[in-house]
C-alpha cells in the first residue's frame, strides 16, 4: 500500500515536472515569454560572468604555480636544466607567435573598417571570452554587451569576413551565433555583376558551409567570393564578405547544384571581433 | 524535500555550473566539450531514486538553460526524464558490481545527449541531429563515467539530511549495494 502510494507520488512528480518544462518551452518558442526569458538570461549572464572571470583569475595562477613547482622539483641535473631552458625559450617563441597572430588578427579586423559596407556602421571592438556553452550550438561569448551599444541582430565581423550575428545580449556580454551554426542562414550574392543570389547555411562546427538555391544553369566556380545581399528583410546589411566557394558539384536530375564554401574569417581561433551596430534596415 | 536540502541542491548546481563554465568549456575535442551538469540527475538517480533525480534534473536543466542559447526548458525536460529513468532502472537492481555506477553514467549520459537532440529536433531544431553526435556523446559520457562515483557520493550527501536520511536510505538503491 505504502509502496503503491510512493510509486504514484513519484510518477506525479515526473508528470508535473514534464508539464512545467513543456509549458516553459512552448511559451518561449511562441514568443509569449520571450522578453521574460531573455531578461532572465540577461540577468543570469550578468551575475555569472564576473563570478566566472573571478574564478578563472584564481584558477589560472594556481595552475601556473603547481606547474612551476612540478618543473622545479624535476630539475636535479644540469641536462634537465638545459632542457627546461630550451622549453622556456620554445614557450617564449610560441607566446611571441601567439601575440603576433593576435596582433595580425586585430590588424586584419581593423582593415575591414575600410570596406564601404562596414564604414557606414558604427563598430564595437570586442574580445571572445568563451567558446559555445552548448554542444548543440556553435556560438562564442564576447565581452561587450548592451552597455556599449551591442544588441541582438548586430552582425559580427572577424578578420577577413563575417563571423555571425548577436543572438543574445546582456548588460556586459553578448552571445554570437557563428555562420557555421546549423541554424545560421545568410543571404548572399555572387557573380561578376553580383546579380545571382543564394543562401549560405551552416552545417556545424568545423564543417564547410552549404550554399543553397544555386540552380544548375547558374555559373558558379570554386574561389568565387560570396557577399551578403542585403535584400529587404534579411538579417545582414549588404556587402559584407562571407565565404569563398570551395567545391561545386552538379547532380544529374537535381534542380540545384551542390555547392560548399569556406568562411572567409578563420573561425577556429577567434580572439577579437568587430560588432557592427545595425538597426536592421538595409 | 526540505528547505535545507533544496538550498544544498541549488548550491551544488551553482558550483557544478561554475566548474562547467570555467573548466568544462575549455576541454574541447572535435568541437565537443564535457557536460558535468547532466551528471547531477544521473547521480541523484543512483543515490536517491527517481523522484529526487527528476527534481534534480529539472533544477540543473533550468540553470543550464539560463546560459545557453537553445530553447528554454529543453535541458530541464531532457534531464528530468533521464534522472527519472536512471532512478527507476537502478532502483530495480540489487547486485553490487564496481562498474555499475560508471556504466550507468556512461549509458545515461549518451541517452541524455540523444534525447536532447531528438527533443530539440521535435521542437524545430532539426540541425541538432546533423551535428557530430558521436563526438558529443563520447565527450559527455566518458568524463561523466569517470566522475560517477564521487558525484554520486556528493549528491547523496546533498540530498540527505537528518529528517530525510532514514527515508532516503529506504529507497536509495546505492545504499542497498
Amino acid at each position: 500500500m505504502a509502496k503503491a502510494r510512493r510509486s504514484r507520488r513519484t510518477l506525479t512528480t515526473l508528470v508535473v515536472l514534464v508539464l512545467i518544462s513543456v509549458s516553459v518551452i512552448t511559451l518561449d518558442e511562441s514568443g509569449r515569454a520571450g522578453s521574460l526569458v531573455s531578461g532572465m538570461r540577461s540577468v543570469a549572464r550578468d551575475v555569472f560572468s564576473p563570478v566566472r572571470s573571478g574564478v578563472n583569475g584564481i584558477i589560472d595562477p594556481i595552475g601556473h604555480f603547481f606547474a612551476g613547482a612540478v618543473h622545479y622539483g624535476s630539475l636535479q641535473q644540469e641536462n634537465q636544466k638545459l632542457q627546461l631552458e630550451i622549453g622556456q625559450l620554445r614557450t617564449q617563441l610560441a607566446t611571441s607567435k601567439w601575440s603576433q597572430e593576435q596582433t595580425a588578427q586585430l590588424q586584419r579586423l581593423l582593415a575591414l573598417e575600410k570596406l564601404p559596407a562596414v564604414k557606414a556602421l558604427p563598430p564595437v571592438l570586442a574580445q571572445v571570452t568563451a567558446y559555445g556553452p552548448s554542444n548543440f550550438t556553435d556560438t562564442v561569448t564576447i565581452n561587450k554587451g548592451r552597455n556599449t551599444g551591442v544588441d541582438v541582430g548586430d552582425p559580427v565581423m572577424g578578420s577577413n569576413g563575417l563571423v555571425g550575428r548577436v543572438v543574445e545580449a546582456s548588460h556586459s556580454t553578448a552571445t554570437v551565433e557563428l555562420i557555421t551554426d546549423g541554424k545560421s542562414r545568410v543571404g548572399v550574392e555572387y557573380g561578376p555583376k553580383l546579380n545571382q543570389f543564394a543562401t549560405v547555411a551552416g552545417q556545424g562546427p568545423g564543417r564547410d558551409l552549404s550554399v543553397q538555391l544555386v540552380s544548375t544553369n547558374t555559373a558558379i566556380h570554386s574561389g568565387e567570393p560570396l557577399v551578403t545581399d542585403g535584400l529587404a528583410g534579411t538579417l545582414f546589411p549588404a556587402g559584407l564578405p562571407v565565404a569563398t566557394v570551395s567545391a561545386v558539384r552538379s547532380v544529374t536530375g537535381a534542380a540545384d547544384k551542390q555547392v560548399t564554401a569556406e568562411p572567409m574569417a578563420d573561425l577556429s581561433g577567434l580572439s577579437y571581433l568587430m560588432v557592427l551596430q545595425w538597426s536592421g534596415s538595409p | 524535500m526540505t528547505l535545507r536540502v533544496a538550498i544544498r541542491l541549488l548550491v551544488l548546481t551553482a558550483v557544478v555550473l561554475l566548474v562547467q563554465w570555467t573548466i568544462g568549456l575549455d576541454v574541447r575535442i572535435a568541437g565537443a566539450h564535457p557536460d558535468f551538469l547532466v551528471l547531477l540527475p544521473i547521480a541523484a538517480g543512483m543515490a536517491a531514486g527517481p523522484s529526487e533525480a527528476a527534481i534534480v534534473g529539472f533544477v540543473a536543466g533550468m540553470a543550464a538553460d539560463l546560459l545557453v542559447p537553445t530553447p528554454f526548458g529543453l535541458s530541464a525536460l531532457a534531464w528530468c526524464l533521464v534522472g527519472f529513468g536512471v532512478g527507476a532502472v537502478t532502483g530495480s537492481l540489487t547486485r553490487q558490481v564496481w562498474w555499475l555506477r560508471p556504466g550507468v553514467a556512461l549509458a545515461a549520459s549518451a541517452v541524455s545527449v540523444m534525447l536532447y537532440a531528438v527533443l530539440g529536433a521535435v521542437l524545430g531544431q532539426g540541425q541538432f541531429l546533423h551535428l557530430d553526435l558521436l563526438a558529443v556523446v563520447l565527450m559527455v559520457s566518458v568524463p561523466n563515467a569517470l566522475l560517477a562515483a564521487p558525484a554520486t557520493a556528493l549528491v547523496r550527501r546533498a540530498l540527505a539530511d537528518a529528517e530525510t536520511r532514514g527515508r532516503l536510505s529506504s529507497v536509495a538503491p546505492a545504499r542497498r549495494w
